[in-house]
């Protein structure tokens, strides 16, 4: 028996390609069942994530089976011979490397994510329950999610935030801990508030005000959002009881003044306050960080420490391949 | 045998001090410094065990013992609060301090070498020394998350987040909280020890001047806890006072 892996991803393969070759979670095993006739192989696996779809499969010959699969998909879907350039290949060996990677976040689109552990332990379970597994995916399969584990654990792929919102939702957690007691105000309607917010309501935050200029958008956003709108001329009261505060507006000066969290500081018995300034020009006054309980970052701060992150991921890439490697040599997979 | 003892918990502390902040400096998270405070409890607990035994008391009678004492109640402290808030962080800034108080013990003249049996030991003389001791050791560890705080208070003010000491700091919110909750047990327990010194047989004039430097100790923290809970405080100053006020309180051991 032979390993290979047929796949196309978000670097080899349009949306438009790779919609029309993603499976549902819950059509995960039948698909594998599809795809071992599909080949004439023993054993398959399918893999679909919003980024990749990726088949792995047992033949006696690996070469043989993937002209097979890729002829018998092209066909399937009605694509032209041109397509085939948005496929990889992967056989013996390659494969294993390659789904070594993948476990480990090496091949996803946010370099280090954790997500695609779990999806693709996902569609291992649906494969393994619809019985299209053997000896030589289920060694491989078990013996890649104790590699992914490995390189995740010893080197910090994983480590830090690369997004904008997910680093303001970090040094939120850094000041408050568990964020169930914390309330959050967004002012300005923007996108990038929105999203920023969610982040924080989704790790647990209390409550969401959402103040803006247009208080229909501010009520719409707020509505959409679980939250309460409150009128722009409100916020500075809003300011005394919430402990997060997204600004985004597009005014063209500074919106937020010391005199104004001066203000409040006795309302608030002095306690933490962190202000996300995300809009250019700033909303908020640099003055407003000199405040002793006052935590404030503006754009360039967090992207600074989004890219910071990014690029310490990108440094572990060669470490995390040395153990991938050195772990496969170890275990001598059938199939490779 | 007692020395012993302490020279162990001595060096077991220095020892996870440094382990822990080898751990933080490589940015990873020491999960043996708990195991390392438990060791110096019971080493610490030893000594004192042996010293009683010597005094038919409580071993609180030279300074010796005092400083022994208060390095246990700290670890104490640390070990009931530490792992129950997830700020094992805390051992490694309180081993240092842990280290330094029975060094200080073990210096020459500090332990009597052969401690006299107390006769006629008071209830209200032992109680004093034993809650007054343990108050010292919970505001010391009030003044150790301080000094946490602090750290993590300047680096999230100036941006300098990459440390691996900044990444292993607990939540400035919980350190704030643990301080605080140190706070009124250790202002609790030094009440206790007060009301316990002035009912205990008082002879000479130093011990006067112990419980009203006690007394000035007491006020100062209570103020403190009184600002914050009816005015609020800011986290910086309600740390800066809690590490200053410690310092200060020692004052009170030299008026033993």
């Amino acid at each position: 028996m032979e390993l290979l892996c047929l796949g196309l991803n978000h670097r080899t393969a349009p949306v438009e390609v790779r919609e029309r070759f993603a499976v549902g979670s819950t059509q995960l095993g039948a698909a594998a069942m599809e795809l071992a006739t599909l080949a004439d192989a023993t054993e398959g696996v399918v893999i679909s994530t919003c980024n990749r779809t990726e088949f792995y499969l047992a033949a006696p010959d690996a070469r043989e089976a993937l002209i097979l699969l890729e002829a018998r998909l092209t066909l399937r879907e009605s694509l032209d011979a041109g397509a085939s350039i948005h496929f990889y290949r992967k056989v013996k060996s390659e494969a294993a490397v390659h789904l070594c990677r993948v476990v480990s976040g090496l091949d996803s689109m946010m370099l280090g994510e954790t997500e695609i552990f779990g999806q693709v332990k996902q569609a291992y379970q649906a494969a393994l329950a619809a019985g299209t597994t053997g000896c030589v995916l289920n060694r491989l399969f078990q013996r890649a999610f104790g590699v992914g584990k490995k390189v995740r654990t010893e080197t910090s792929i994983q480590e830090g935030s690369t997004s904008v919102g997910n680093v303001a939702v970090d040094l939120a957690e850094k000041i408050f801990g568990h964020l169930k007691d914390s309330e959050v105000m967004i002012l300005g309607a923007g996108e990038m508030s929105r999203i920023t917010a969610q982040s924080l309501v989704s790790r647990g935050a209390r409550s969401i005000f959402v103040s803006n200029r247009s208080f229909d958008r501010a009520e719409e956003l707020a509505r959409n959002m679980g939250g309460t709108a409150v009128r722009f001329d409100d916020w500075q009261r809003a300011l005394e009881r919430v402990d997060v505060v997204i600004s985004s507006t597009g005014a063209p000066h500074a919106l937020i003044h010391r005199a104004d969290v001066e203000k409040v500081r006795r309302a608030r018995k002095f306690r933490p306050l962190f202000f996300i300034d995300i809009a250019v020009p700033r909303d908020i006054h640099p003055d407003v960080g000199e405040i002793e309980e006052v935590y404030l970052y503006d754009i360039d701060t967090l992207e600074n420490l989004a890219s910071e992150a990014r690029t310490r991921r990108q440094l572990q890439i060669e470490l995390c391949e040395g153990i991938i490697i050195a772990e496969l040599a170890k275990l001598n997979l059938p199939g490779t | 045998m007692d020395r012993w003892f302490l020279l162990i918990a001595t060096l077991l502390a220095a020892i996870g001090g440094t382990w822990g902040m080898i751990s933080v400096h490589r940015g990873t998270r020491s999960h043996w410094t708990v195991v390392w405070m438990v060791a110096v409890l019971l080493c610490q607990l030893g000594f004192l065990s042996i010293r009683g035994q010597l005094r038919a008391a409580c071993p609180l009678q030279d300074l010796g013992e005092m400083l022994v004492f208060l390095a246990w109640s700290l670890t104490l402290f640390y070990l009931l609060i530490g792992p129950a808030y997830r700020i094992s962080l805390l051992g490694v800034f309180s081993a240092p301090l842990v280290f330094v108080l029975q060094a200080a013990a073990l210096i020459s003249g500090m332990l009597t070498t052969s401690p006299k049996r107390d006769l006629s030991p008071n209830m209200f003389h032992s109680l004093h020394s034993a809650t007054s001791v343990l108050a010292y050791g919970a505001l010391a560890l009030a003044g150790v998350a301080g000094i946490m705080f602090l750290v993590l208070d300047r680096q999230l003010k100036v941006h300098h987040l990459k440390s691996g000491l900044f990444r292993n700091l607990p939540p400035a919110h919980e350190l704030l909280v643990s301080l605080e909750r140190l706070l009124w047990l250790g202002t609790g327990l030094l009440t206790l020890g007060i009301i316990a010194g002035f009912l205990m047989p008082r002879t000479t004039t130093s011990v006067h001047s112990h419980l009203i430097v006690a007394m000035a100790v007491w006020v100062g923290y209570t103020g403190l806890l009184a600002v914050k809970t009816v005015r609020g405080l800011t986290g910086r100053k309600l740390a800066l006072s809690a590490v200053a006020m410690f310092i200060l309180s020692l004052v009170v051991f030299a008026r033993v």
